[in-house]
C-alpha cells in the first residue's frame, strides 16, 4: 500500500492537483505523526502502519481560508483511514470544506496497534473500507470486532451518585490543556465558547466545576458528530476515558433518533433540526 | 555523607506534613503522578520517573487567586492574597528545580517583583530526589542541568538500597533534618548516572538569524495550537489575568482578581482590540516559544528557557520533538543555505 | 513604576468623577485618586506613559493617560467598547461616583526633553489620537520649547474622531496647524479632507529636516505611515511610534506583549521606528 501512497501522492503534487498532501512519517521516538507536504520529493517520506492513528482531517481547518487574501482556496489531499472518512462526512455536512477542495485518499484499514494488541477504538470498529473517498487503495483486511460496549454498560449501572464520582476523579487531573478539543476534528469554532476572553460561559480557573462543565458541555456539543476515532483520548496527557463519554452520548443519539455521525452528509439530528410543531411561537 | 532511611523519611514526612503543606507525588489516578498536597506519607509514590507537570505549579500556580476586591456600596477593600503557610515540595527532580531558577530569575530579579510569586517563593522549600537514569526524552546535560544536580535544590537526596543520602544545600534544607539524628555513612561510591548523547543547543545570539527562515513554518504546520507543552514545561509562564465573581448580596459584591496559566501557542494569544493579531500563523506561534526558550530568556533574564527535562516530548499530540528543532536549528545556523527538512533521527 | 504597597499587579482606588462621550462608543473617563500613595504615583507621569483602568469585578485593561498632569488632577482616559470585550463593556457601564481603580503609571514615556526645538508631526487615527492628545497639549503647554506642530487626525467617519471639543483650542496655538482626514466623508461634514491619513500626509507633506513624527494607531496604519514618511524623507530615527501588545501585567512578568525579545509594556510602548526596525519580530 505505501507504494500506491507514495505515488498517488507524489502524482497529485506535480499535476498541482493539490497543494498539500497531509499523511503519516515516521516520528521521532518510534510512532508516527502527521506530515504536511507540499513538494513531490518529500513523498519518500510518507508511511503507512498500524501506528498511524492521528485522524488527519482535524488539518483541514488550516486550508479553509486562502493563505493570501485574493487567491484561491488550496486544494488539499489528505489520507483517510474509514474512521476518519466519516469526519469528511461531518464536516461536509457542516458545510467546512468544499468537497472539490479535497483529495480523499482513502486506506483500508485492520485496525491500529498499540504495544502489541488492537487498540480498543479499532476492536471495536466495523468498518473497513473509507466510506467516502476520491481514490482508495489497500484491500479491506479481515478483522473480529468486538464492540460489547462494556464500559459504557458499567457506566450506565452506577447511580447517579457514583457516576458523578467517577467522571470528578477522573476529571481532577485534567489541566484544561485543550489537546483533546484542539485533536478533534469535529471542534472547529474560532473562539471556543470554553475559551472566551470574557468567561462567558465558564471561568479560566482550572477547578473542578469549570473541568467538569468543559467537558460535559463538549461531549454535548459532539453529540451526533464524534465517529470515535479517539483521537481526543489518545492525546490526553493524563488518560482521561473521553471516548466513553462521547461513546454513552453516541449511544442516545442512536437511540433516540437511529442516527449516527458521519455516515453520510446529513446533519446531525440532535439540536441541529426541528421536527414539525417542535417550534411555538410564544 | 548523611544517610537517612526509608522508615526516618516517611517519620520526617509525616512531621512535614503536620506544621507546613506537603506536596509530593500523588496518583491521580491510571498511575499519572502529580505534585499535590498530601496530609501524610502513605499517600506518597517513590517510584517514578518524574511527574506529569512539574513543580513550577508549586510557585506559580494553574491558578491563583492574586486579589479580591469586597464592594460594599461603592466602597471598595482590595486585599492582596499571598500565600499563607509554608510548603515543603518533595519528591522534585533536578530539572524541575532548575525550572523554578529560571522562573525566580524574572518574577523576583527582574524588578518589579513579583510579589506574590515572591512570598509563595520563599514560604517553599525544595527536597529533590537524584535521577537514577537519564530516560529517553531527557537532556538536561546539554541545558546546563545534570540528573544529580543539587544547585536550586534546598535538600537534594539520592536513593541507595536502605534509605537515601542526605546532602542539605542550604540553610533551609539544614532547617528541615535538624531534629533528626542522621547516620554518618562512608560516602561509597554512588553509581554513576548514564547520561544520553548530548543535544547541540545553539548560542543564544546565534538563533536572531534563522528568525525568517521557513523551517518554522513547517515545524508549525502540524502544531495543533493547544496548550500541552507549555502547561508541562518547568519555565513557562505566560499567564493570563481576569477578575471572576466569588459572592453577592444585598450590601456586598465580591470579586477576586485570577491569574492563570496560558499559552503564546493559542491562536488568540496577540489578538488585540480591534482585531489585528500578529502571530495568526502556527509556524509564527511555535516559533516563539522556541525563541522564548533559547533566546528570549537567555538575553533578557540571563537564565535558561529550556531545562531539558523531556516532558514537552512526551506528551506533544503530533511529535513537534524540541530535541530534533535543536538538532535542525544546529544545522540551519552550520549551513545558512539549507532547506533543513525535518528528518527523524 | 507603580507599586502600591509594594505590589506592583495592585490597582489605586480611585471614583469616576466624569464620564461623557467621546465619540461612537468611546467615552472619556476621569478619574480621582483617593488615596495618598496612588497621587504620589501619579505625581509626575509622562505623555505616552499607560495605566491599567480596573473595574472591579469587571477585570483591567491597559489605556493610555490622556491628560496631562499641568492641566489637571484628574487621570483622564479614552475607552474604546470593544463588542467581545469584558473590560471596556463594564467601564462603559459604570455612572460617575462609582468606584474604579487605576494602576500605574507604566512604560516608557514619549522623549519630550529629547525632542525639545524641533518640529513635530503628530499622526492620529481613531482611538490612537488617545495617547498622543497629551503630546499635543504637553506641546501647546511649553510651547517655547518646541518648533512648529503639525497635527494629522484621522478617523473612518465624523462621529469616530476624538476630542473634537478641543481642536479649536489645538488650532489657536502658536505655529500649530491641524488637519483632518475622514475615510469617508459625509456631504454636509466640511471640517477636513476625504482619505486615508496617508493621503492627507503626502498633501501636507510636512518637512523632514530638524522633524520628528509621532504615530498612533492601528497596526496596519502604523505601517503605511511610515513607508509614506520614508517617501518624504523622514529618517527612522526620526520617527516615533506608541505600540500595543495585548498587555496583561505591564510589567514585564505575564510574557504576552513581547514582540523578540523586547516587551512592549516596559522596553515600550514608545518606540523609535529604527528600533522596531530591528526587532526580530514584526508587530504586523
Amino acid at each position: 500500500m505505501i507504494d500506491k501512497i507514495r505515488s498517488v501522492s507524489r502524482e497529485l503534487l506535480e499535476n498541482g492537483d493539490v497543494s498539500y498532501v497531509i499523511g503519516y512519517e515516521m516520528g521521532t521516538r518510534g510512532g508516527t505523526r502527521p506530515a504536511i507536504i507540499s513538494d513531490a520529493q518529500d513523498v519518500e517520506k510518507l508511511v503507512w502502519n498500524r501506528e498511524c492513528y492521528a485522524n488527519l482531517t482535524t488539518f483541514l481547518h488550516d486550508y479553509k481560508k486562502p493563505s493570501r487574501r485574493g487567491e484561491d482556496l488550496p486544494r488539499v489531499a489528505v489520507m483517510v483511514k474509514p474512521c476518519d472518512s466519516r469526519t469528511i462526512n461531518v464536516l461536509l455536512a457542516e458545510r467546512q470544506i468544499k468537497r472539490e477542495n479535497v483529495h480523499i485518499i482513502g486506506l483500508t484499514c485492520g485496525g491500529m496497534m498499540a504495544e502489541g494488541k488492537l487498540r480498543e477504538e479499532c476492536l471495536r470498529c466495523n468498518i473497513r473500507t473509507p466510506i467516502v473517498y476520491d481514490t482508495l487503495i489497500g484491500d479491506p483486511p479481515d478483522v473480529d470486532v468486538v464492540d460489547d460496549m462494556q464500559d459504557v454498560s458499567e457506566l450506565e449501572a452506577m447511580t447517579a451518585e457514583e457516576r458523578l464520582q467517577f467522571w470528578l476523579s477522573e476529571l481532577d487531573r485534567c489541566i484544561r490543556c485543550y489537546a483533546c478539543r484542539d485533536a478533534c476534528p469535529g471542534c472547529y469554532c474560532t473562539v471556543c465558547e470554553f475559551d472566551r476572553d470574557d468567561s462567558l460561559w465558564i471561568g479560566m480557573q482550572n477547578e473542578l466545576p469549570e473541568k467538569h462543565f468543559f467537558h460535559t458541555f463538549r461531549a454535548m456539543h459532539l453529540a451526533g458528530r464524534c465517529v470515535d476515532c479517539n483521537e481526543c483520548e489518545r492525546v490526553c496527557p493524563m488518560e482521561i476515558p473521553l471516548s466513553l463519554l462521547n461513546r454513552k452520548l453516541a449511544k442516545e443519539v442512536r437511540e433516540l433518533y437511529g442516527f449516527e455521525g458521519g455516515m453520510n452528509t446529513e446533519l446531525t439530528p440532535f439540536i441541529t433540526v426541528l421536527a414539525d410543531g417542535e417550534v411555538s411561537l410564544i | 555523607m548523611r544517610h537517612i532511611s526509608h522508615s526516618q523519611l516517611l517519620s520526617l514526612l509525616d512531621l512535614v506534613a503536620k506544621s507546613q503543606t506537603l506536596i509530593a507525588p500523588k496518583d491521580m489516578g491510571k498511575g499519572h503522578l502529580h505534585l499535590r498536597p498530601v496530609e501524610d506519607s502513605s499517600e506518597i509514590v517513590f517510584e517514578y520517573t518524574r511527574t506529569d507537570l512539574s513543580a513550577k505549579e508549586m510557585v506559580l500556580p494553574h491558578t491563583e487567586r492574586i486579589m479580591r476586591f469586597e464592594n460594599r456600596s461603592g466602597e471598595i477593600t482590595i486585599t492582596d492574597l499571598f500565600i499563607n503557610k509554608d510548603q515543603v515540595v518533595f519528591g522534585l527532580r533536578p530539572c524541575d528545580a532548575h525550572g523554578i531558577a529560571s522562573l525566580d530569575s524574572l518574577f523576583i530579579r527582574q524588578d518589579p517583583v513579583d510579589r506574590h510569586y515572591s512570598k509563595r517563593r520563599d514560604s517553599t522549600t525544595l527536597v529533590g530526589i537524584s535521577c537514577p537514569q537519564m530516560w529517553d526524552s531527557c537532556f538536561c546535560t546539554s541545558v546546563g542541568g545534570s540528573p544529580t544536580e543539587r544547585k536550586h535544590l534546598d535538600v537534594l537526596l539520592t536513593e541507595n538500597e536502605d534509605g537515601y543520602f542526605v546532602d542539605c544545600v542550604t540553610e533551609r534544607g539544614e532547617m528541615l533534618f535538624k531534629n533528626i539524628e542522621l547516620e554518618e555513612v562512608e560516602q561509597t561510591r554512588m553509581s554513576n548516572v548514564t547520561l544520553n548523547d548530548s543535544v547541540p543547543v545553539p548560542e543564544d545570539n546565534l538563533w536572531p538569524t534563522v528568525f525568517d527562515h521557513p523551517y518554522w513554518q513547517q515545524v508549525g504546520a502540524r502544531c495543533l495550537s493547544c496548550k500541552l507543552c507549555t502547561f508541562v514545561c518547568p519555565t513557562c509562564r505566560c499567564f493570563d489575568l481576569r477578575d471572576e465573581p466569588v459572592t453577592s448580596n444585598a450590601e456586598t459584591v465580591v470579586h477576586e482578581r485570577i491569574r492563570t496559566w496560558d499559552a503564546c501557542t493559542s491562536p488568540n494569544y496577540r489578538t488585540i482590540a480591534g482585531g489585528h493579531n500578529s502571530r495568526p500563523q502556527k509556524g509564527q506561534r511555535i516559533r516563539n516559544r522556541f525563541y522564548c526558550k533559547f533566546h528570549y530568556y537567555p538575553v533578557d533574564y540571563g537564565a535558561e528557557g529550556c531545562v531539558g527535562c523531556g516532558r514537552c516530548i512526551d506528551v506533544c499530540p503530533v511529535n513537534i520533538d524540541i530535541v530534533e528543532v535543536l538538532h535542525n536549528v544546529d544545522t540551519l545556523l552550520r549551513q545558512p543555505a539549507t532547506e533543513v527538512k525535518e528528518e527523524t533521527r | 513604576m507603580s507599586n502600591n504597597g509594594s505590589n506592583p499587579m495592585k490597582p489605586f482606588n480611585g471614583r469616576l468623577v466624569k464620564i461623557r462621550d467621546l465619540a461612537t462608543e468611546i467615552k472619556l473617563f476621569q478619574i480621582e485618586l483617593l488615596e495618598e500613595n496612588g497621587r504620589n504615583a501619579f505625581l509626575t507621569y509622562q505623555p505616552g506613559q499607560f495605566a491599567f483602568v480596573s473595574s472591579y469585578g469587571g477585570g483591567e485593561a491597559p489605556f493610555g493617560i490622556t491628560s496631562i498632569p499641568e492641566q489637571t488632577n484628574l487621570l483622564e482616559f479614552a475607552v474604546h467598547r470593544h463588542p467581545h470585550g469584558k473590560t471596556t463593556n463594564v467601564l462603559h457601564r459604570l455612572s460617575e461616583g462609582d468606584p474604579i481603580g487605576v494602576r500605574g503609571p507604566l512604560g516608557q514615556a514619549f522623549p519630550m526633553q529629547e525632542i525639545k526645538g524641533k518640529d513635530i508631526v503628530v499622526l492620529g487615527g481613531g482611538i490612537g489620537g488617545a495617547p498622543l492628545r497629551p503630546v499635543i497639549n504637553h506641546i501647546i503647554e511649553h510651547r517655547e520649547d518646541y518648533g512648529d506642530l503639525t497635527i494629522l487626525w484621522g478617523a473612518r467617519e465624523p462621529s469616530l474622531l476624538v476630542f473634537t471639543e478641543e481642536y479649536d483650542s489645538w488650532r489657536a496655538a502658536p505655529r500649530t496647524r491641524l488637519h483632518l482626514t475622514v475615510d469617508h466623508r459625509p456631504p454636509e461634514w466640511r471640517e477636513g479632507n476625504e482619505g486615508l491619513i496617508t493621503t492627507l500626509l503626502e498633501m501636507v507633506s510636512p518637512k523632514a529636516d530638524n522633524a520628528v513624527t509621532i504615530t498612533c494607531g492601528p497596526p496596519i496604519m502604523i505601517h503605511f505611515v511610515a513607508l509614506t514618511l520614508r517617501k518624504l524623507g523622514f529618517a527612522l530615527d526620526q520617527m516615533l511610534v506608541t505600540l500595543e501588545g495585548r498587555m496583561h501585567c505591564g510589567i514585564g512578568k505575564c510574557g504576552r506583549c513581547n514582540l523578540g525579545d523586547v516587551f512592549v509594556c516596559t522596553d515600550g510602548p514608545v518606540f523609535y521606528h529604527s528600533q522596531v526596525a530591528e526587532f526580530l519580530e514584526s508587530f504586523l
